[in-house]
């Protein structure tokens, strides 16, 4: 058995360990960089208290999600995120934009529907919106 | 296949990370906003339970101080404007109207809890707003000459009366308040040592976040993040009075539902005001009510209304970005690295 370990450690050549050291580094910097991504990764559409539906951020796509008052759409573009339509009479969450950050979030009160992204280590517990 | 088991690993990793601090965490829409309340620590079927009990008892200062839906409320305003005196049978409410009113005082009138007349003709006492353009000149005029004040309110022996009809009382600066100083009894009754209240951006730490202060951010009026984060220290209480969640757009001009009563026309010099409010039995109501004279105030006399107050931590953001910050909270709050601190002024 022992001998079995030795012969195959003997198999493994110099060459062999650079390709092996260059695997773990690989490994460590590709951790690194995929956890420390300035944006957040995902978007958190809740429902008045309920986590309605988790989506990547890295899509182009539409969602509507239907509301007390009727369906909001939500656009997801590359990395950022918006209301686009909305049945509240104000529209306060389509007038705020994008956004792209971790922890940012826009709360549509009147359909009761907020989007989130998160990901990254959160600034703080709660915002004074 | 790899790549898959890969991605499975990361995000078990992720979650597992999340997983590790206590946190419970529950949202619901009561005083038309959205209430947030995080519990540390507890067991989640505690926290459950505590935080249901807490949002029954926030719906039930909704009923019972709604400014336009049938409450004890409007059957006093109903009272009011028929210039009848009025049966209150609730001890409650009475103490909530007493209250009021020395506030009103106390703030020279800059919060004003008896304006509903004005607030119902800028429209908004409504769910939905109906865009009507700019109320009549007269009419606001009128309404603000007619001095309704709560000092016109006499309550004894349960009856109360007025003697201005044009006397509209509207909580909406205080019921938030209020509500947060009644979660913090229901916490103590069940023993719950460490939560975060969050009313609509009125907010009270409760305890601590196990080992760190809960950290609040401070909106950037706007825009949807924050422009600064501040530690609260356990008992403390921060109020935010801002044009960014109430307001309504006639003719491009921003009017906010923070109305002067002095002058009957919406604050527009202001984009928020926010304060804290050390520990104390009525901190909730506090941050709610001494947020209004700040924002509504003439900006050379914010300073001198926060010096009345006693407000030691104050921060105003001015409708040209320009930031007013009390040298207390600039010490204690941590700024968002984006920011342009070349306007930020220090009292």
């Amino acid at each position: 058995m022992i001998k079995k370990i030795l012969q195959s450690s003997r198999l493994i050549k110099p060459g062999d360990w650079f390709i092996i050291f260059l695997f773990c580094l690989l490994i460590v910097i590709s951790a690194k960089v995929l956890w420390d991504l300035p944006q957040g990764q995902y978007l958190e559409i809740h429902k008045n208290n309920e986590i309605l539906a988790t989506y990547s951020l890295n899509q182009k796509t539409k969602k509507q999600i239907h509301g007390p008052k009727g369906v909001t759409e939500v656009i997801i573009n590359s990395g950022k995120v918006r209301f686009s339509s909305s049945p509240c009479p104000k529209k306060y969450c389509i007038h705020q934009g994008w956004i792209q950050k971790a922890n940012q979030t826009i709360v549509c009160i009147p359909n009761q529907i907020s989007i989130y992204i998160v990901g990254g280590k959160r600034a703080y517990d709660t915002i004074n919106y | 296949m790899h790549l898959n088991n890969f991605l499975i690993f990361f995000l078990v990793a992720t979650f597992l990370g999340c997983s590790e601090n206590k946190i419970y965490h529950k949202k619901d829409f009561v005083f038309g906003t959205m209430i947030d309340i995080k519990i540390y620590g507890e067991s989640d079927i505690n926290a459950d339970k505590v935080s249901g009990e807490i949002f029954n008892e926030f719906h039930r200062l909704h009923r019972l101080l709604h400014p336009w839906e049938k409450s004890p409320i409007t059957n006093i305003n109903d009272a009011i404007s028929k210039k009848k005196p009025i049966v209150i049978n609730n001890n409650e409410v009475i103490t909530i109207l007493t209250d009021a009113k020395y506030l009103e005082a106390k703030t020279q009138s800059l919060f004003n809890p008896s304006i509903g007349k004005l607030i119902k003709l800028w429209g908004f006492h409504s769910n939905e707003y109906v865009q009507e353009g700019i109320p009549n000149k007269d009419t606001i005029r009128n309404l603000v000459s007619s001095n309704p004040s709560m000092k016109s309110i006499k309550i004894k022996k349960k009856v109360l009366r007025s003697n201005n009809q044009d006397v509209q009382i509207d909580l909406g600066g205080y019921a938030k308040g209020y509500a947060l100083d009644q979660a913090k009894k229901i916490l103590t009754k069940n023993n719950v040592k460490n939560a975060l209240i969050n009313i609509g951006g009125n907010i009270l730490a409760f305890g601590k976040h196990g080992e760190r202060e809960w950290i609040v951010g401070i909106q950037n009026p706007r825009k949807p993040n924050a422009i600064a984060t501040v530690s609260l220290k356990p008992g403390w209480a921060i109020g935010t009075s801002g044009d960014y969640q109430r307001f309504i757009i006639i003719n491009d001009q921003r009017y906010s539902h923070l109305i002067n009563p002095k002058t009957g026309y919406p604050e527009s010099k202001t984009q928020s005001a926010t304060i804290l409010i050390p520990p104390s039995r009525n901190s909730g109501v506090l941050s709610d009510v001494f947020s209004k004279p700040l924002f509504i105030a003439s900006s050379r006399n914010k300073i001198k209304i926060a010096k009345l107050l006693n407000i030691e931590d104050f921060l105003i953001v001015m409708d040209d970005d320009s930031i007013f910050i009390s040298k207390s909270l600039n010490n204690k709050i941590n700024w968002e690295k984006e920011l342009d601190k070349k306007n930020i002024t220090i009292f």
